[in-house]
């Protein structure tokens, strides 16, 4: 039967497209070099939802971006194929649906209108230069939750599990796991366990996704995505169409096993705009009467959202964005100790209407330091990246971060431009510093300061212990024409707790309002390769 | 075609023709032990030739490595440095030293280092890696569960996480770079284990060279191969500057970790009783400070 093997081959896609997902997310790491080998951003780069709202927000558009339009050339002709046979979070969807045998009843008529309401929002917010989609977007929603949460839990289901078993050691079965646990680690597992704040919360919300499925198949697809719904207005008139023919005696077949509301058993009334072409209703109907093809039948599927709910959503939008930057963090010359964004990040207004919170850059990060923020950088700034030295510094000679981010948020720059950027400076705490406070010798953070000429440098003096007894030692200082606020020293500070060296955002070279010297520094001579 | 009897008769020949001159090469060892150097000084331009003279003149590697041993080689891969910052071990000084274990018969050679940098780039960007795999030799990432705390009894450190491999090993063959240190002054052979310890082991820095010290009553390395292809003169153990670097193409073996040491500082223009833990571990009796107590061979290759 040719019906049949199109849902085969709707499968087949959709289980191709998920491999690739994760292969490109798996693939989103470091293995030594600088460059990562893959496009691994491909996703992000044919997101169109991500492309308008930046575009929109920020006025800029990245070079990839133009792949998108691809996706939206295709959808005007052949409809949400990309739901129904491409998106990663669709097919995952449909694979926790199925984990419910009985189908739910179909929603009320106009739920699925909600999605189209939130995308009015959404694109109200980028057109006054608030960028949140990414935190609905489903690539976006997927890699962060993914990066974050997801795989650094089954990383650590993984590792617990082997390591239960080493610490065994049974005959056989140890040396047994062992290996198994070799080959994960080359090829599935993380190089090293990722910890990440957001872990938890991010991690609920993705299964909570999942579980909506159980209350509606593809509930998240039908109702809420802003994706869908942008492919949604753009394939209204696609000219891939489902045709009736006059076999159709209403039996109601196709209305259970339609992935979306597409209103199948309607014939007139079926909506373009909803179909994720899964072909369902044309492979269960009794009488073979439903069929999909090439300007067959008419074009159908007004989508009437109501002009009154959709203005509605649209100057909800649009408050939205003086709300959001009421935020004493929004305030003209602010600065917040602990925002220390990537290096080559845009200044933090710009920043913050192009980051589309994907965490690519966090998942890539080889020390892990990249972590998303809850309301640190208020709510505008919702899980955008910060570097959180004290569990992961900026490695001297690493770029990956402005490889990977899709949007030009971080820039991507050449190693020895990356090399001079200022993420903020260290700062002593003589109250804590070993040398300092309590006449005992440490040069940590000097000995890892990485800059050619180190940044930290020490000074000879001469001490007195509680005895009176002099002690010689080198105390530690921060030269700030040098430091690049990399954070190394504050990781590898032997303090424990909190630092004894720490870095703020102060000096930042992405500000001109956050520099804290007269004269910026010039920076080091670009020796290094 | 040859026949049975005559295969017979070939074999018989060359199988004593092939034993004679191992029999020759033993007493030529012999021989040689006698008269082999407490350290050797070899330089040159082409540095796996300069290791391979340097471990001749030691009576060659098969004086230390047997058949079938597996073998430690612990370099200092520790920043995420390229070769010629000389941060770290020089790539061509591990590949020759691997390949000279694997000529004396060692079955399995495995190189490693707890760095402080991502361990990752610190392997592939100083080079090691690429030359590890060009000798045949592995590459391993320190493995979190492989630490044992391990009794040092020593004046500061009572007992200390160290890395169970380097303990398990038949060989353990230290391959540290000569760089600066502006708490032990120099980065040597002694101070390169800090790369086997786990735990906190920043917290030693309040007392360094007693804990270098504690570190080699119980790491006792089979050889020490100091490389000094490139030493590191400022802003160490980081470096990044190419101005800090000096070339001296020189390698220096021993089995003496503190004649090493020692021997190492002049190189610096400075002598084994300015670094701390030199002057420390001669006076614990693990090792000879005093040059002029060792026989040292200079050469050139």
């Amino acid at each position: 039967m040719p019906d049949l093997t199109l849902t085969r081959a709707r499968r087949i896609s959709q289980g191709l497209f998920l491999a690739l997902f994760l292969f490109l997310f798996i693939q989103t790491e470091s293995k030594g070099t600088d460059e990562l080998g893959w496009p691994v951003k491909l996703f992000l780069d044919f997101d169109p939802l991500i492309f308008l709202t930046t575009f929109l927000a920020s006025h800029t558009v990245e070079g990839l971006f133009w792949l998108s339009l691809i996706l939206v050339g295709l959808t005007v002709l052949l409809g949400r194929f990309f739901c129904g046979w491409v998106c990663p979070l669709g097919t995952l969807n449909n694979l926790a649906g199925s984990l419910r045998k009985k189908r739910p009843k179909p929603p009320g008529p106009g739920w699925f209108r909600l999605k189209y309401f939130i995308l009015v929002f959404v694109l109200a917010l980028s057109l006054f230069g608030v960028q949140l989609a990414g935190v609905l977007d489903p690539i976006s929603l997927t890699i962060r939750s993914f990066s974050v949460a997801i795989y650094p839990a089954l990383s650590y289901a993984a590792t617990s599990l082997f390591d239960g078993i080493y610490r065994l050691n049974l005959p056989v079965v140890t040396p047994a796991s062992e290996a198994v646990y070799d080959v994960l680690k080359k090829t599935l597992l993380p190089f090293q366990q990722p910890w990440f704040a957001q872990g938890t919360f991010i991690g609920l919300l993705f299964l909570a996704i999942l579980g909506l499925n159980l209350v509606q198949r593809r509930f998240w697809c039908r109702f809420i995505c802003p994706l869908g719904a942008l492919l949604g207005l753009l394939s209204r008139h696609s000219i891939l169409r489902r045709s009736v023919s006059e076999e159709c005696d209403s039996c109601g077949a196709c209305v259970g096993v339609c992935q979306a509301d597409a209103v199948p058993a309607g014939k007139e009334k079926w909506r373009a705009s909803e179909c994720l072409v899964c072909n369902n209703c044309d492979d269960v109907c009794p009488k073979n009467a439903v069929s999909f093809g090439l300007l067959k039948g008419r074009p159908t599927g007004g989508l009437d959202l109501g002009r009154r709910s959709v203005v509605a959503s649209f100057l909800a939008g649009a408050f939205a964005v003086p709300l959001l930057r009421i935020s004493p963090l929004a305030r003209p010359r602010m600065s917040d100790a602990k925002i220390i964004r990537p290096p080559g990040a845009l200044e933090e207004k710009k920043f913050l209407q192009s980051c589309v919170r994907c965490g690519e850059c966090m998942k890539v990060c080889i020390t892990g330091g990249l972590q998303p923020t809850l309301l640190e950088a208020g709510l505008e700034g919702l899980w955008t990246p910060v570097l959180v030295p004290r569990i992961g510094f900026c490695e001297f000679r690493c770029t990956l971060c402005g490889q990977v981010c899709p949007t030009g948020a971080i820039k991507r720059l050449p190693l020895a431009e990356k090399q001079q950027v200022r993420l903020g400076h260290a700062a002593i705490d003589k109250g804590r510093c070993l040398p300092f406070a309590h006449a005992t010798p440490c040069i940590v953070c000097e000995e890892t300061c990485p800059t050619p000429k180190k940044a930290i440098w020490l000074e000879e003096v001469t001490v007195r212990d509680r005895e009176g007894k002099p002690v010689r030692l080198q105390q530690p200082h921060v030269d700030l024409t040098m430091c690049i606020g990399c954070g190394a020293c504050e990781k590898h500070c032997p303090v424990v707790g909190q630092p004894a060296i720490y870095v703020t955002s102060a000096g930042e070279s992405r500000s001109e309002e956050h520099q804290l010297l007269l004269q910026a520094p010039t920076g080091q001579k670009a020796t290094y390769k | 075609m040859m026949k049975r009897r005559d295969f017979l008769k070939w074999t018989a020949v060359s199988s004593a023709g092939l034993a004679l001159p191992g029999g020759l090469c033993a007493l030529g060892r012999m021989a040689q032990a006698a008269q082999v150097p407490d350290l050797v000084v070899a330089k040159g331009a082409s540095t796996p030739q300069v290791v391979r003279a340097a471990l001749d003149a030691m009576g060659g590697m098969k004086r230390f490595i047997a058949k079938g041993d597996v073998v430690v080689l612990k370099p200092n891969i520790g920043w995420d440095r390229t070769p010629q910052y000389a941060a770290t071990t020089n790539p061509d000084v591990v590949g020759a030293l691997a390949k000279l274990c694997y000529e004396a018969g060692a079955k399995k050679v495995r190189i490693f280092d707890n760095t402080v940098s991502d361990a990752r780039r610190c392997y592939k960007q100083s080079g090691i890696a690429d030359a590890a795999a060009a000798a045949g030799a592995e590459m391993v990432y320190m493995d979190s569960r492989k630490y044992r705390d391990v009794k040092l009894n020593g004046t500061v450190l009572k007992s200390w996480p160290l890395y169970s491999e380097i303990f398990e090993a038949d060989k353990v063959i230290n391959v540290p770079i000569a760089k600066t240190h502006s708490l032990s002054v120099l980065t040597l052979a002694m101070k390169n284990w800090m790369g086997v310890m786990g735990g906190v082991r920043f917290r030693v820095h309040q007392r360094l060279d007693e804990s270098l010290v504690d570190l080699c009553r119980v790491i006792k390395p089979t050889l020490t191969v100091l490389d000094a292809v490139r030493i590191l003169t400022a802003n160490g153990p980081t470096g990044g500057d190419l101005d800090d670097v000096k070339r001296l193409d020189t390698v220096v073996v021993g089995t003496d970790q503190v004649a090493i040491d020692s021997f190492g500082a002049t190189l610096f223009g400075m002598k084994g009783s300015d670094i701390g833990s030199v002057k420390l571990a001669a006076k614990a009796g693990l090792g000879v400070m005093d040059l002029s107590k060792l026989q040292i061979k200079r050469i050139s290759a």
